[in-house]
C-alpha cells in the first residue's frame, strides 16, 4: 500500500489493506448473516435457490454473504443495518423471470425487483423488509424497438442512459433522452416505474410513457394499453387502451414485473439555448418561483428547470471543509462568498429554450424580461462557459450524461451518506419559502447543511432536499436517521409529503397518505399476490 | 493484438472501441477502455472520484472496490460489470499509464 499517494478523500488512499478483510464499511461480516423472511426456514430458502439454479444456471445466483455484498450497498442512514437483501437472482428472459416467479410462489419466497439499482439516496438495490431475494433484471437490456419517425423506443428494464444514447448515436438517430442525474449507469425503465424526472421538456418521466409487459405475480405475462390487440402497430402510440388505465399501477408498487417498457423520446430541436438566472440572497425563494410559474404554465419554459441552492451546487465540486471549519455551522455568509467565487448565486436556476432560430429568439425577450425583474441575473454560455456548474446543467438539460452529483457523497467526511428528500407543493413562491425555512430549522437542529434545490414542474414543486452524512461516523448515521424521519413527519403536519422516498421510509411516508389509499393498494396487493412474493414493503404495500 | 503492461498481458482494440448493441439482442462483452469510459471514467479523474490510471494499483484492489463500494463510490454488480470484463478491467486499469487530461480535486 505504500506505493499509493494518499489521496485527500481518502477512497482509496489509507488502510485498505485492513479495510479488504473488514469489509470496507459494507457492513457485511460472515457473524451478521442477512435474516430470512418471516415464517422461512433456512430449508425453504435453499430450496428456492437450488430451483432459481436451475432456471438461470449456478453462476447468477448468489446466496453468501460475501457474494451478495454488490447488491447490499446503500448510502441511505441504516443505523440499524436492517436494508439488507438474503441473496440475488439475475434472469436474462422474461421466460426465466415467469419461471423465477413461480418458484418464489412456491417457496413461498419474497422478491426484490430492480432494474440496475441505481436510485442513489434511495436505497439502491437494498430491499425495504428483511429475507428478500433481489430480482436483479440488469442482464435484461435489449433494446427491442426504436422508431425514429414517431418517435418512440420499447425497451427492457436493464437498458441503461449510457446504452440507449449510444444507440441512438451510433445509428444517427436524431432522438434524445431525458437523464435522470446518474444517467451513466441508470435504467430508463427503473426511473420512469420510480417516477423519477429529468431535465428536457420531457422531464416528468411517466408522462411519456407508453406501454408495458408486466410478469404477475402469478407468472403470467400482460400487456397494458394497445399491447394485447394482436396486430397492433400503436403499442408505444396510444397510451390509455380501453377500459381501466392501468400502467399507473405498476409505478411505485409491487403488483407486477415489469418486463418491457414504451417510451416517447423527443426529437433533438434545431436550437437548443441553455441559460442559467443567478439570484443574490436565500430569501429570493418566492420572487424566483412567481417569476417561473407563468412561464411553466404557458409551456414557454417547457423544460423542468432546476432551482439550485448554492450549497448543493458547491456540494457536488467541493468538500465542506474548504468553505467552513469542520464542526462550524455553514452561515450564510460564508457559502455566499464561497458561491461568488465560483461565479454562482446562492439560488441558481438552470432552463433551456428548445425551437427553431425564430422561435427561441421571439421567446427570449419576453423570459428575460420576466426573470430579470425578479432580481435575477439571466446568464447564457456567452457569459458562463467554462463554469464546471453551468456545463453540468448545460450537459443534462440536453440529455447528456455525467455522473457530477456523485460528488454530493463526499462533501461531509469520507463515508457516503446521502438521504433524498422530496416533498411536493404546487408552484407557490409562497409554499417554497415555508418549505425551506422549515427544511433548514430541521436539518440545521440536527447538525446538517440544506443542500437542496426545487425542481419547478408544470404546475408543481418538487423540493429535492439531500441530506448529506458520513455513513463511516454511526454517531451521525443516527442523528441522520433522525433528522429524515422529522423531516418527513414535520412536512406531512403541514401537507406536503414526499412524492417518492426511500426504502428507510416507506411506510412512514405511506402512512401519511391515509388508511383508505393503504387499504385499496393492500386489497389489490391481496388479490393478486396472495403469497406476497413481489418486493414486499415496496411503497408501503404489504400483503 | 497483444501487448505488454508492466508484466501483465491484456487485449488491446485496434481502432474505435466502441462494440455497438445491436436492436434486441442484449449488450455484449465489453473491452476495458470501454467499460472505463462508460462507467469508470464518469467519476475517477473527472473531480468525482480519485485518479486510477498510471498509479498501478493492484488489480485485486481494483476488483474488490468495484464490487464493494468503498465509502461514496456505488458497488458494481456482476450484471452490471460482468466477472470477465472486471478480470480484463482490473488488470488494464493496474497496468495503464496516466492520462493527462485526467484531474481529481
Amino acid at each position: 500500500m505504500s506505493g499509493f499517494s494518499i489521496d485527500r478523500r481518502g477512497l482509496l488512499g489509507t488502510g485498505l489493506g485492513a479495510s479488504l478483510a473488514a469489509g470496507l464499511g459494507t457492513g457485511a461480516s460472515a457473524a451478521n448473516p442477512a435474516p430470512l423472511a418471516p415464517g422461512r426456514t433456512r430449508a425453504d430458502f435453499a430450496g428456492a435457490m437450488k430451483a432459481f439454479r436451475g432456471v438461470v444456471g449456478a453462476e447468477w445466483v448468489f446466496g453468501d454473504e460475501d457474494a451478495v455484498a454488490p447488491w447490499s450497498k446503500t448510502y441511505i442512514p441504516d443505523p440499524a443495518h436492517q436494508y439488507k437483501p438474503v441473496g440475488a437472482v439475475c434472469p436474462q428472459s422474461v421466460e426465466e423471470v415467469q419461471e423465477i416467479v413461480r418458484i418464489a410462489n412456491t417457496y413461498k419466497q419474497p422478491l426484490w425487483t430492480v432494474s440496475t439499482g441505481k436510485n442513489m439516496g434511495y436505497g439502491m438495490t437494498a430491499p425495504a423488509t428483511p429475507g428478500q431475494v433481489v430480482l436483479d433484471l440488469k442482464r435484461m437490456n435489449r433494446i427491442l424497438e426504436v422508431d425514429a419517425d414517431l418517435g418512440t423506443c420499447l425497451l427492457e428494464p436493464g437498458v441503461t442512459y449510457q446504452q440507449l444514447k449510444d444507440y441512438l448515436e451510433e445509428h444517427k438517430i436524431p432522438l434524445w433522452i431525458d437523464v435522470p442525474t446518474v444517467g451513466p449507469i441508470a435504467s430508463p425503465v427503473g426511473n420512469t416505474l420510480d417516477r423519477g424526472v429529468g431535465y428536457t421538456p420531457y422531464g416528468e418521466h411517466f408522462m411519456f410513457q407508453c406501454g408495458m409487459e408486466v410478469c404477475l405475480p402469478d407468472g403470467r405475462l400482460m400487456r397494458t394499453g394497445m399491447g394485447s390487440i394482436k396486430g397492433s402497430t400503436a403499442w408505444q402510440a396510444f397510451k390509455w387502451g380501453y377500459g381501466p388505465y392501468l400502467d399507473g399501477l405498476f409505478t411505485q408498487s409491487n403488483f407486477g414485473i415489469v418486463t418491457k417498457m414504451g417510451l416517447w423520446l423527443m426529437p433533438r430541436p434545431p436550437v437548443y439555448k441553455p441559460f442559467m438566472v443567478r439570484h443574490a440572497n436565500m430569501e429570493d425563494v418566492p420572487k424566483i418561483i412567481e417569476a417561473m410559474r407563468p412561464l411553466r404554465v404557458s409551456n414557454l419554459v417547457a423544460n423542468c428547470n432546476l432551482m439550485m441552492s448554492a450549497s448543493y451546487q458547491l456540494a457536488m465540486f467541493k468538500r465542506r471543509n474548504e468553505i467552513v471549519p469542520d464542526g462550524a455551522p455553514l452561515d450564510e455568509a460564508s457559502l455566499k462568498k464561497a458561491a461568488s467565487a465560483n461565479g454562482l448565486g446562492m439560488w441558481n436556476t438552470y432552463f433551456a429554450l428548445y425551437g427553431t432560430e425564430q422561435t427561441v429568439a421571439g421567446v427570449e425577450p419576453i423570459i428575460r424580461a420576466t426573470l430579470t425583474a425578479s432580481g435575477g441575473e439571466v446568464l447564457t454560455a456567452a457569459e458562463m462557459e467554462g463554469n464546471p456548474w453551468f456545463h453540468h446543467h448545460q450537459t443534462l438539460m440536453q440529455g447528456g450524461l455525467n455522473l457530477d452529483e456523485v460528488g454530493l457523497l463526499r462533501w461531509r467526511g469520507a463515508g457516503g451518506g446521502l438521504a433524498w428528500f422530496a416533498p411536493v407543493a404546487a408552484a407557490r413562491g409562497v409554499e417554497a419559502e415555508r418549505q425551506t425555512a422549515l427544511a433548514k430549522e430541521i436539518v440545521e437542529k440536527h447538525g446538517f447543511d440544506y443542500t437542496a434545490a426545487y425542481a419547478i414542474g408544470w404546475r408543481d414543486l418538487h423540493h429535492i432536499i439531500a441530506l448529506l452524512f458520513d455513513k463511516a461516523d454511526p454517531a451521525q448515521e443516527q442523528k441522520a436517521d433522525a433528522c429524515y424521519r422529522e423531516l418527513v413527519t414535520r412536512f406531512g403536519a403541514q401537507g406536503w409529503a414526499s412524492y417518492r422516498t426511500g426504502v428507510n421510509s416507506m411506510d412512514l411516508v405511506a402512512q401519511q397518505y391515509g388508511e383508505v389509499n393503504r387499504d385499496f393498494n393492500r386489497t389489490l396487493k391481496r388479490a393478486i399476490d396472495p403469497n406476497g412474493i413481489l418486493s414486499p414493503g415496496k411503497s408501503g404495500i404489504h400483503t | 493484438m497483444l501487448r505488454l503492461y508492466g508484466g501483465m498481458i491484456v487485449l488491446a482494440l485496434a481502432g474505435p472501441v466502441a462494440a455497438q448493441q445491436r436492436l434486441g439482442e442484449a449488450q455484449a462483452s465489453r473491452a476495458p477502455e470501454q467499460v472505463y469510459a462508460k462507467v469508470c471514467g464518469y467519476c475517477h479523474g473527472r473531480n468525482v472520484g480519485p485518479i486510477l490510471l498510471g498509479r498501478h494499483l493492484p488489480a485485486e484492489t481494483v476488483k474488490y472496490v468495484a464490487r464493494h463500494g468503498q465509502n461514496g463510490m456505488p458497488a458494481f454488480r456482476p450484471t452490471e460489470v460482468t466477472p470477465a470484463e472486471l478480470d480484463a478491467l482490473a488488470a488494464w486499469i493496474a497496468a495503464a499509464p496516466a492520462r493527462k487530461e485526467e484531474h481529481g480535486q
